[in-house]
């Protein structure tokens, strides 16, 4: 088979996963006891796109990395594309996160350490792209840029990590416990869903990614032709 | 070394000639400054130490190669595949009209910005050196830099040695500062003050009072008047006999100092 | 060979930004004024009697942090910009090591806030009746906060002076990395003047230092990818 065959099986394959994943949310997966009706169904939707915001900012950090090793500037449009999906990534995780919120709670916003994390990371990706967009000069750009990636990244452990831990969070507990092991509270269907539901965000953000990678390599061989 | 015919040129008295043979150049230099000593004072007759416009003590040879150099900003290609070499005790004039990217060029080659294409190699002593320490054998003075304007003469120059690493006396600044024509009066003055041609005297005294093995000069005479003109002549003679010296410049008097020309088109 | 250390490099860059700026007082008078008038409105639309007693250790320490924030925010990118602006930054970064630039103008910005400090926070406890329990844990956790502003900030304020230089990108650029520092201020503020013991500020002196000291550390690594193209 050739690479474009495997691409489009593989494209197709994710359609159908995350159709499968869909309608196993709302009709295999049993509703959580402890949620307000069928509220808790968010989980599989809101969990997985949380976890690509920060893969998505991961991704980021490494790319603005080997761009300011190697200074080869398709790291620096790697950097740039996983930015624009954690950028997505976070409004959507932030928009179920507030509808959830409603639900339970009935405030769209509680200022809760986690969800201000999120919110956090979504004004670094902003802050990011108001910086990308004032600098004219593809290098400085790259190099400017990798150089708050990489600053950003250090100061979000405080944030994600510290601040939540040190106050009361209304949030749900988290899947993985400080130990590592997978809390069994939920019933084995819903964490079925869940997981399948992360594969096929990944699956989702990683053909995105790769997608805007294919552009920005075949736009800078065609620059370095015109050079 | 291209072989270009070199004009001739009418000879005033006094005036130092680049091209002259090196025994000769240093006569008629130590001669003209005989000419000009009662100008400077005093304390500076009285000074036992030789008189020439930087006194000397260039250690280490260094060479620059550059090869391929392009520069694009965003879709204007600023230069294309430049090549040339800067050689200890040699000039390299780099020529053309304005807007063809001489100063873009001696950025590149004083490591300042990074060329699109192409690379530049800094050889001290037969070892290369990395990006991060060519400035430490670098004299700039460009159009595009300035001195720091609330400082005076003095100080601006006293905070450059300091932060290089340079030890240099007061007297031996104001000396310096002497010599590129710039009366003492004017040294404690803060040079926000200044003209612009007296900007452009401490702008050459910053490039070269750490004695730097590579003197790179965009433009160095802009501002300056026919004595500060004969300067910059005496100041690129004195740094040729030691160092590797790169003017860019549209002046078709300084274009003859040069051994080597880098002719860029726009 | 160089005649001087890293040291004597970041204490010249340091001496030549205050001289500069004791001259003109360009910073000095920005960051002073826009401090003093937010303070001003402030005590006059709030002062000490409108706050009900059980909101008083948050609000006020909130309030002062606003304060601080907004006034530093006026004046913590200007050791770069200016240096831009005034076409001197390619002179300086053909003459002077990274690191001591980096050091110098790390320094300045400390001294700048801490000036500020002193000047905005003894007229706040004034102006708005802050009754301060724990005064040597107020005075750490704001020297605390003077190191952990101007080491986050340093570092910002030289990525935009190589962008557009603008205040507002250095605003926006800040706000994510200063917010957890933020909270842990106001969180320490309020523990201070809660109480005289020394011990509740802390938890949040140990955030606060920690955050410092990687952010310091992780600037010194990045600097020379910024200040050099």
């Amino acid at each position: 088979m050739t690479r474009d065959q495997v691409r489009t099986t593989l494209h197709w394959l994710l359609g159908i996963w995350l159709l499968a994943v869909i309608a196993a949310a709302f009709f295999y997966a049993p509703t959580a006891r402890s949620f307000k009706g069928e509220s808790a169904r968010i989980v599989f939707f809101h969990v997985p796109q949380a976890w690509v915001a920060v893969l998505a900012f991961c991704v980021n950090l490494i790319a603005s990395l080997r761009f300011l090793r190697r200074r080869e500037l398709l790291d620096d449009a790697r950097a740039a594309a996983a930015a624009r999906l954690g950028l997505a990534f976070s409004v959507l995780a932030t928009v179920t996160g507030s509808i959830f919120a409603n639900v339970m709670w009935n405030s769209f916003w509680n200022w809760d350490p986690r969800e201000v994390s999120i919110v956090i990371l979504l004004v670094i990706y902003a802050a990011y792209f108001a910086l990308r967009q004032a600098v004219a000069d593809d290098e400085r750009r790259a190099a400017l840029s990798a150089a708050y990636a990489v600053l950003a990244f250090v100061t979000m452990p405080f944030l994600v990590f510290v601040v939540p831990r040190i106050y009361w969070s209304l949030h749900p507990d988290t899947i993985i416990s400080s130990s590592g092991a997978i809390k069994s509270q939920m019933d084995p269907r819903m964490l079925k869903v869940l997981i399948a539901s992360l594969v096929g965000f990944t699956g989702l953000f990683v053909w995105l990614y790769t997608l805007e990678v294919r552009v920005a390599r075949v736009l800078s061989a065609r620059r370095a032709q015109e050079v | 070394m291209r072989g270009e015919p070199v004009p001739k040129r009418q000879q005033r008295p006094g005036e130092n000639l680049p091209w002259k043979p090196r025994k000769a150049l240093e006569t008629l230099h130590a001669a003209s400054l005989a000419s000009r000593s009662p100008r400077l004072g005093p304390e500076a007759l009285a000074c036992s130490r030789e008189v020439s416009v930087v006194s000397f003590a260039i250690v280490s040879e260094v060479s620059v190669e550059f090869s391929g150099v392009s520069k694009r900003f965003g879709a204007r290609t600023a230069l294309a595949a430049v090549s040339g070499r800067l050689e200890p005790r040699r000039v390299l004039i780099v020529a053309g009209p304005n807007g063809a990217g001489k100063s873009t060029l001696l950025n590149i080659i004083a490591g300042v910005l990074r060329p699109s294409r192409g690379a530049v190699a800094y050889e001290r002593d037969g070892e290369v050196l990395p990006r991060p320490r060519w400035f430490e054998c670098l004299g700039m003075a460009a159009p595009d830099m300035a001195v720091y304007e609330e400082l005076s003469a003095l100080e601006n120059l006293r905070f450059f040695a300091r932060v290089r690493g340079v030890r240099r006396s007061a007297d031996e600044l104001r000396d310096l500062l002497d010599r590129l024509g710039l009366p003492a009066r004017e040294h404690g003055r803060a040079t926000g003050t200044y003209s612009s041609g007296m900007r452009q005297r401490v702008k050459l005294a910053q490039a070269v009072l750490h004695e730097p093995p590579v003197l790179l000069l965009d433009e160095p005479s802009s501002n300056l008047d026919e004595a500060g003109h004969r300067l910059v002549a005496e100041l690129v003679a004195a740094f040729r006999t030691k160092a590797a010296v790169a003017v860019a410049t549209n002046d078709p008097r300084e274009v003859t100092w040069g051994d080597a020309r880098v002719e860029l088109a726009l | 060979m160089r005649a001087s250390s890293l040291l004597s490099e970041c204490l010249a860059v340091l001496s030549k930004d205050l001289t500069a700026e004791l001259r003109s007082r360009v910073a000095l008078n920005a960051v002073g004024l826009f401090g003093l008038t937010t303070l001003i409105a402030v005590a006059y639309q709030i002062g000490p009697y409108r706050i009900q007693e059980q909101d008083r250790p948050f609000l006020l320490a909130a309030l002062l942090w606003i304060i601080l924030f907004f006034a530093a925010t006026s004046g913590l990118s200007r050791t770069f910009v200016k240096e831009e602006d005034a076409h001197t930054a390619k002179t300086l970064r053909l003459a002077a090591r990274p690191l001591a630039v980096f050091g110098g103008k790390l320094l300045f910005n400390l001294i700048l806030l801490a000036a500020l400090f002193v000047f905005i926070v003894p007229l706040y406890c004034a102006l708005m009746g802050y009754a301060v329990a724990g005064v040597p844990g107020l005075v750490a956790v704001l020297a605390a906060g003077v190191c952990g502003l101007a080491g986050t900030s340093t570092l910002v304020a030289a990525i935009i002076a190589r962008a557009s230089g603008s205040n507002t990108l250095f605003a926006i650029l800040s706000v994510p990395l200063v917010l957890p520092l933020l909270v842990m201020l106001i969180q320490g503020t309020r523990a201070a003047a809660g109480a005289p013991d020394f011990a509740v500020v802390l938890p949040a002196l140990r955030g606060i230092v920690s955050l410092t000291g990687v952010t310091v550390v992780t600037s010194i690594f990045l600097f020379p990818v910024v200040w050099h193209d």
